[in-house]
């Protein structure tokens, strides 16, 4: 049995939907891809998954309540920053508002417990713990006034009861799995006196400092240089050889996708129209999203001035998946079939949504 | 964790280039360069003090920079954050006054005008800014948008001014009915095409795109890429073309530069510069790219280079890049590289043939 | 694809995008929905409007004329006696025999005008001098920047004059009157509005459609004018609101210390507090009517500057 399960998961904000039953399994030491473009629903995904998302009606609406903003600050234990402003993580497109908040169901089973109908505080616990994540923006994602070494020591008091010089020696060695050097003197550093790459280290340092079993990492480089990217991919991949730590990556990025993922999952719209092993996917990509997404980035690989086939629209053509197949309307293969209700996902090892994959393949 | 076994230290030869005294060689193509950029170079003062403020040092942001793109062609400017390319683009359109070095596009001199006479100068160059929604005024629709610029120069009647506004619309693939819609009502992508649009108003020689594409979604990236190549044959525009991408640029453009730190450090054509890198920087960048392939990134070769990029108000001796450089020597510390070419149209700045 | 294929997915394009803009709209939109979700700003626009619509109507809805002393017999000064309230003066009579609901009423109007009249000069002066320092300071050069700086070291300097003691020295040169009140609060307020304006500008100055507009060869007044002005008003308004909060309680205050219209029998919130301190204690309630007055209304705008802040407050604002 997978360490994370995630079945039918459903996330609205109100009239508009987020994520529309989404499933999916990541095993032990395994990489995991979400990929998709901005308003998939795959950082909502994430959000619900670590139960960070403002709950349903029945939640008050908190002052300035993005859903980001309360997950930096809750990941860490407290002095991890709030300001996460962050739009990406909440994609657009949707009436979610502060008050809003947000409805789930399904199931998202961690290790045999149901994540989704853990109570704040036993989820709390876990959080940091089990499971951890890692933002974006690893500048609001730090408290801009505490040392980042205070900031890991108190996630390692919190969730491992180490404390004073215990602790920072932790901290200390933490920072320097992390690849950063002369730790000792760093862990009296603030967020601003490192460069991007070292705050995402910073990040990743917290989210690793208690072992968890499961890493989620939502756009992690996105903010980085392509130099620093491949660093911090490395140490992330490290981390999954070495500790046997399951990762979910999310990301637009197919390139981060074909060199560090086993299975990916792309969502459209809130749902998977693909999933498959990695080789799968990119050598027999058989949704016409994927195959579209593949058209259109330019690669390093290809004969020079080979021209881009993009996909046509953008995300605001739209159709319900109750009335079809929401990518149809961007789609060049579109069949009456396509808008007489809703498209199942077919296959197991390698699924896909599209009722015409048999006839175009 | 070591971040350098991939470092080829071995490959690194020990033997500083003889250089022969080569005599500048003229451009060998026939069309003159549109742009021509000489030692640009952009500092900008760190001021300190409360009272009285006093010049403590400059951030050397572009610290002499030469290239020319040629009329017609598209030149790649292509670096990480913080190595000034986007200061560069600036200050050739003079939205950044250069502190030293000299700009012309066709027979003009750039760096000589003022004042009204560089106002009006601006119709023949012009920039594509990486913000869509930044980069247009929230209140202004997109009659307003377009018919501006025309306004401002003096070019045409209200009727005329919306008829050009129309068919530029036209061209950059959207409707006549949304000039009457604001910035916010539109997505990503047709905003950038709005950006597009107010560029090419002018019909301008030169256009500076500033990180087209990479404020947009991946599907969006490429109808914008495929526009941009498609006014260029029907404008008849020069690009400026300013990215971290890689891949982008590459796509873009036939000319490549590579900035570190204030300084080109490579330039050549497309092919040549991905084909035959010769700087170390900017093969760790090229290995460096995530390639959407799982059986080439299995095998990739991939240059992690250590540390993070120096402050470019005190930038490393000699060599700016031996700081990270897996193949710097003693020399890379004490001489400054030469600008020199290597292959025909294949400049690099290394002490080293790699 | 055929046309009816086309057409269905239009239609169904339609279908999906109808059951999301239920939801969004344009930011004004938005922000005018959070406004009316919003209990502070509910609250507020209710005291604001109640006070409003009394300003204005005032001499129509006062019962009595607020100046005469129709019950002047009733009123026995040396042995406390002030009629309370009663079914035909509901707020009860004042020191003179007049009847206190009607003054208040007639005196919302006097605390309106000054209110106003006064934010306005603050606003106006304030906006001209911001303005044009931000102006300057972004476009004018090297000559520009040392305008700017004179114009901002000035304001700073009477930022830092406590409000009151400006208003004071102020009124102290005109006399007492009427209009001495709104000039003194006005010109208090004025560091306040070149302040923000100024900041607000020199944000807008930054960014990236300023900067598209200079490479476009708009000319510099133009940019100011019709990009930079426009979008930098919106806080500065905001601001407004607040103000008139305090410009009510400065003005009831230099009314209050005999600064404000010299007329005896005209009705003013502050001048009525000011009189009824000599009663205190035979009679709060003359106190507590217009105290209450002014701390309400001045609560009611509190609240709807600060509601409609918020809600204009961009990072609340979705994405799309």
């Amino acid at each position: 049995m997978a360490l994370l399960e995630v079945e039918d998961l459903r996330v609205a904000f109100g009239a508009s939907t987020a994520v529309d039953g989404v499933s999916f399994a990541v095993e032990q030491g395994k990489i995991v891809g979400l990929v998709g473009e901005s308003g998939c629903g795959k950082s909502v995904t994430s959000l619900a998954v670590m139960g960070l998302l403002p709950r349903g009606r029945a939640a008050k609406g908190r002052k300035g309540d993005q859903p980001v903003q309360a997950a930096a600050e809750e990941v860490a234990g407290g002095s991890v920053k709030a300001a996460v402003a962050a739009p990406q993580a909440v994609p657009a497109g949707g009436g979610r508002r502060r008050g809003g908040g947000a409805d789930v169901s399904g199931r998202a089973v961690f290790d045999g417990t149901d994540l989704l109908s853990l109570p704040p505080a036993a989820m709390r616990r876990r959080r940091g713990k089990d499971l951890a994540m890692v933002f974006q923006d690893p500048l609001s994602s730090l408290n801009p006034v505490v040392p980042i070494g205070r900031q890991i020591t108190e996630v390692l008091e919190r969730h491992r009861g180490l404390k004073g010089d215990k602790a920072n020696k932790e901290a200390a060695s933490l920072l320097d799995r992390v690849g950063i050097p002369d730790p000792v003197r760093r862990l009296k550093e603030y967020p601003h006196q490192l460069s991007g790459g070292m705050r995402q280290r910073v990040l990743i340092a917290i989210a690793v400092a208690c072992a968890p079993r499961l890493l989620i990492a939502d756009e992690p480089t996105t903010a980085l240089d392509v130099t620093i990217q491949a660093q911090i991919l490395e140490l992330l991949k490290d981390l999954v050889d070495h500790e046997g730590t399951a990762l979910l990556m999310i990301t637009h990025d197919l390139g981060v996708v074909a060199g560090m993922c086993d299975e990916v999952n792309v969502l459209y719209s809130g749902r998977v129209v693909e999933s498959a092993p990695v080789r799968e996917l990119f050598a027999r990509p058989t949704h016409p999203y994927t195959v579209g997404l593949l058209g259109s980035i330019p690669r390093l690989d290809l004969p020079l001035h080979e021209p881009l086939t993009p996909i046509r629209g953008s995300i605001a053509d739209v159709i319900r998946w109750k009335d079809g197949c929401a990518f149809a309307p961007r789609c060049d293969r579109v069949a009456d079939a396509c808008v007489a209700g809703e498209p199942a996902l077919v296959g197991s090892a390698h699924a896909h949504r599209c009722v015409m994959a048999e006839e175009v393949a | 964790m070591s971040t350098e076994d991939h470092a080829l230290q071995d490959e690194s030869p020990q033997v500083p280039v003889q250089r022969t005294a080569e005599p500048e060689l003229p451009a060998a193509s026939a069309d003159p360069a549109l742009l021509e950029v000489e030692d640009l170079k952009v500092h900008f003062p760190i001021r300190r003090g409360v009272v009285v403020e006093r010049t403590v040092g400059h951030v050397r942001a572009v610290d002499g920079v030469s290239l020319q793109v040629a009329q017609g062609g598209t030149y790649g400017l292509v670096g990480e954050s913080g190595c000034g390319k986007t200061t560069f683009g600036r200050a050739v359109l003079r939205l950044e006054e250069p502190t030293g070095g000299r700009v012309r596009l066709g027979d003009d001199e750039v760096t000589s005008l003022k004042g009204e006479r560089l106002r009006k100068f601006r119709s023949r160059m012009q920039m594509v800014f990486q913000d869509p929604l930044g980069s247009l005024n929230p209140r202004h629709n997109v009659d307003m948008l377009l018919s501006e610029p025309l306004k401002v120069h003096g070019v045409g009647s209200k009727e005329e001014r919306r008829k050009l506004a129309v068919e530029t619309l036209d061209a950059v693939g959207l409707p006549k009915t949304v000039l009457e819609r604001f910035p916010h009502e539109f997505s990503g992508g047709q905003r950038q095409r709005l950006g597009i649009a107010r560029a090419l108003m002018l019909r301008p020689d030169l256009i500076v795109c500033d990180e087209p594409v990479s404020a947009l979604d991946v599907s969006i990236q490429a109808q914008v890429m495929n526009l941009l190549d498609e006014l260029q044959g029907e404008f008849g525009l020069t690009y400026l073309v300013i990215a971290h991408d890689l891949a982008v640029v590459r796509h873009l453009s036939d000319r490549v530069g590579v900035m570190y730190l204030g300084k080109l450090v490579e330039e050549a054509d497309s092919e040549s510069i991905y084909e035959h890198p010769r700087h170390p920087y900017t093969k760790a960048l090229l290995s460096a790219v995530p390639q959407p392939d799982p059986e080439k990134e299995a095998t990739r070769e991939r240059i992690i280079l250590k540390g993070d990029l120096p402050s470019p108000a005190n930038p490393p001796s000699g060599c700016r890049f031996r700081t990270r450089c897996p193949w710097a020597q003693d020399i890379c510390a004490e001489q400054e590289p030469e600008w020199r070419e290597a292959a025909s149209g294949h400049k690099v700045a290394c002490h080293f043939d790699l | 694809m055929t046309i009816a294929k086309i057409e269905k997915l239009d239609r169904l394009i339609e279908a999906s995008v109808s059951a999301r803009e239920a939801q969004t709209g344009s930011l004004l939109r938005q922000s005018y929905r959070r406004l009316r979700r919003s209990p502070m700003a509910v609250t507020g626009a209710v005291i604001v409007g109640l006070f409003v619509v009394v300003a204005i109507l005032g001499p129509w809805i006062a019962p009595y004329d607020p100046t005469a002393q129709t019950w002047g017999r009733e009123v026995f000064l040396n042995r406390n006696i002030f009629p309370g309230p009663r079914a035909e003066n509901w707020f009860g009579l004042d020191h003179l025999g007049r009847d206190m609901f009607s003054r208040m009423i007639v005196g919302a109007r006097q605390t309106l005008l000054v209110g106003v009249v006064a934010t306005l000069i603050g606003f106006v002066a304030g906006a001209v001098i911001g303005g044009v320092a931000a102006a300057a300071g972004t476009f004018g050069g090297r000559w520009g920047e040392r305008v700017e700086a004179v114009l901002m070291r000035t304001v700073d300097v009477a930022l830092a004059i406590p409000m009151l003691l400006l208003a004071l020295s102020v009124a102290a040169l005109m006399g007492p009157s009427l209009s001495t009140v709104m000039v003194a609060v006005g010109v208090a307020q004025i560091p306040i509005f070149a302040r923000l304006l100024r900041g607000s500008m020199l944000a807008q100055a930054h960014s990236d459609y300023v900067l598209a507009a200079v490479s476009l060869g708009v000319p510099k007044g133009r940019i100011v004018v019709s990009h930079i002005l426009p979008n930098s008003l919106g806080p500065v308004i905001v601001q407004a609101t607040l103000v008139l909060a305090t410009a009510i309680i400065e003005a009831a205050a230099l009314s209050y210390l005999g600064l404000g219209n010299p007329d005896p029998g005209s009705a003013e919130w502050g001048t009525m507090l000011a009189d009824a301190q000599r009663f205190l204690s035979g009679a709060p309630q003359l106190a507590i009517y217009p105290a209450v007055a002014i701390i309400v209304t001045a609560l009611g705008f509190t609240l709807l500057g600060e509601a409609m802040r918020e809600s204009l407050d961009p990072r609340l604002r979705s994405q799309e």
